[in-house]
């Protein structure tokens, strides 16, 4: 493990001095304001509301819910997804602007946790999208949530909490995950690809098989008819 | 004053404006954590969540009118603090004048309409219809306020209207003079911050923050940085209107932050109303209060 950390990693060099510190201001200030989409799916979010309210107070790190994908910065997955809710989960996190990170909250994310033997819930979080931090226990306690919190800002501060980059280099291993959950015909309103092209992610592997299978069956999107009035009964 | 001095101080008055605004930011999120027996923000964390969220990479991008309506209504904001006069600097303020003023500062919500309306989501469009309901609502107390006050000083130069109320002490003060008035303007700034029991079109639980809804990445810190301005901006309306502007620094930033620290106490004790009770409400009280204070003004 520990070699594994130590191999270099090429940064792309930028020309201008003052671009490091500009970098370290905004990652600085990314680490210590964090907005939280609590997308409380199982059982472990009981012990959210004590973590946010006065005693132990998640705002004096910085931390604070908010209540659109859009607005986000951590989706929080607090307990088992069923496979009915991962779909909102990978919906929501693809609608949520970069960079971005989640975080598994309770030892369902991590491995099904007791409802293994479960048909209807989704074992392995990471499986579908990219975990940035799980706090294990079931339920962990609003100290240890706090202290996954904490080490999250970490990573943020120093720059290893690219999680999301990883969504769109590796999209078709996501997407393969999701269609065999999901079956062929899965679709989310986000063109993944495009956005890893604008975000200058897509390599090799953001494309294969998967992501194949799902041009062949994705529908175009349409823009949501704007009508004034109601629709007649038929 | 040389055109040079003039271009520094319209320079100048905005960055200022915001930097307060940054503080009363931290005021509002200190005050509701203390209320709610927390320990709250730290100093800086206005200024980091305006810093993060203009670092964000976002890719969404509704149109050009979502882009165009951020920018009018930080815009709007930035126009009205040059006609607000701040202590050692004018501005335009002798040009503008609060008929000026009154208009400048509906252009945020005009712009921030303009914009939610391209982004197709319904909770924006709940959210700012409520917002330009609510708008209709505080703006008939508002503008009977500013009639009193005008009537009063004779004049509706707020260079001047300062000056009277610092000539002659705190017993010729906006507040002293015109009681009535002052409580009806205070309902309408209550009603103008959007705060609590006011606060129908953020409603977070009901309409997700209705306007901000699609609003992520530097869209969200336009609007951040909206509020800091929108703050500081109906502070100093209220101080040079009622209590006499700012003689020195110190006294200004005393009564600013002193003014916005009222709505901000009330707002987190209180739910929120429905938009026909706003609408009834703010008709009602503070549109009476205000009628009954210009009708002693006039008798
Ligand atoms: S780990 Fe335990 S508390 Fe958490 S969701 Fe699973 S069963 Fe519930």
């Amino acid at each position: 493990m520990k070699e594994i950390q130590q191999i270099p990693v090429a940064q792309a060099s930028r020309t201008n001095p003052f671009a490091r510190v500009f970098d370290e201001l905004t990652a600085f200030c990314r680490s210590r304001s964090m907005f939280m989409l609590h997308y409380c799916t199982g059982c472990g979010a009981i012990e959210l509301p004590p973590a946010m309210t006065s005693r132990f107070d998640m705002e004096r790190l910085g931390i604070q819910p908010m209540v659109s994908p859009r607005q986000a910065d951590i989706l929080l997955i607090t307990g088992y997804v069923s496979v009915k809710t991962l779909k909102r989960v990978i919906l929501t996190y693809e609608q949520m602007a970069s960079p971005k990170y989640v975080i598994g909250i309770c030892s369902c994310t991590v491995n099904g946790g007791m409802y293994w033997q479960s048909y209807a819930t989704a074992k392995k979080l990471n499986d579908y999208m990219p975990v940035d931090m799980y706090i294990a226990g079931c339920m962990p306690r609003p100290e240890a949530v706090i202290e996954g919190l904490r080490g999250l800002m970490e990573r943020v501060r120093t720059g290893e909490a690219n999680g999301w980059e990883d969504y769109y280099r590796r999209y078709d291993y996501y997407l393969g995950h999701q269609q065999r959950l999901f079956g062929e015909a899965w679709q989310t309103p986000t063109n993944v690809i495009q956005e890893a092209e604008h975000y200058g992610l897509a390599g090799p592997e953001t494309e294969g098989e998967h992501t194949a299978l799902l041009r062949q069956h994705q529908q175009p999107l349409e823009p949501l008819e704007m009508r004034i009035g109601l629709k007649e009964r038929v | 004053m040389s055109v040079l001095e003039l271009l520094l101080e319209l320079v100048l008055m905005p960055i200022v404006a915001f930097v307060i605004g940054l503080f009363m930011v931290l005021m509002m999120r200190k005050i509701g954590a203390r209320l709610q027996r927390r320990v709250g923000p730290p100093v800086f964390q206005p200024l980091y969540d305006i810093v993060k969220l203009y670092g964000k990479r976002t890719q969404v991008s509704h149109g050009l009118m979502h882009d165009i309506g951020i920018i009018m209504a930080v815009g709007g904001y930035v126009a009205a603090e040059t006609l607000l006069p701040m202590p050692g600097m004018n501005g335009i303020a002798e040009k503008g004048g609060l008929i000026a003023l009154l208009y400048v500062i509906m252009i945020p919500s005009l712009g921030l309409a303009l914009g939610v309306g391209q982004c197709a989501n319904p909770n924006g469009s709940i959210g700012i219809s409520r917002a330009l309901t609510a708008m209709l609502a505080y703006d008939i107390p508002f503008v009977i306020v500013i009639f009193g006050v005008a009537w009063h000083f004779g004049t509706t130069n707020l260079v001047d209207i300062i000056a009277l109320q610092q000539a002659g002490g705190i017993a010729t003060w906006g507040a002293v003079e015109m009681p009535l008035l002052a409580i009806a303007g205070l309902f309408g700034m209550q009603a103008m911050l959007g705060k609590q029991p006011f606060e129908i079109y953020v409603a977070p639980a009901e309409i997700a923050t209705g306007p901000m809804v699609e609003m992520g990445g530097k869209y969200l810190g336009g609007l951040f940085v909206m509020q800091s301005f929108q703050l500081y901006t109906a502070a100093v309306i209220y101080v040079t209107l009622f209590l006499g502007g700012g003689e020195n620094w110190l006294f200004f930033l005393i009564k600013i932050f002193a003014v916005v620290a009222i709505p901000m106490s009330i707002a987190f004790l209180f739910p929120r109303y429905r938009t026909e009770n706003l609408v009834g409400l703010l008709w009602k009280w503070p549109v009476m209060a205000g009628l009954i204070g210009v009708a002693l003004l006039m008798y």
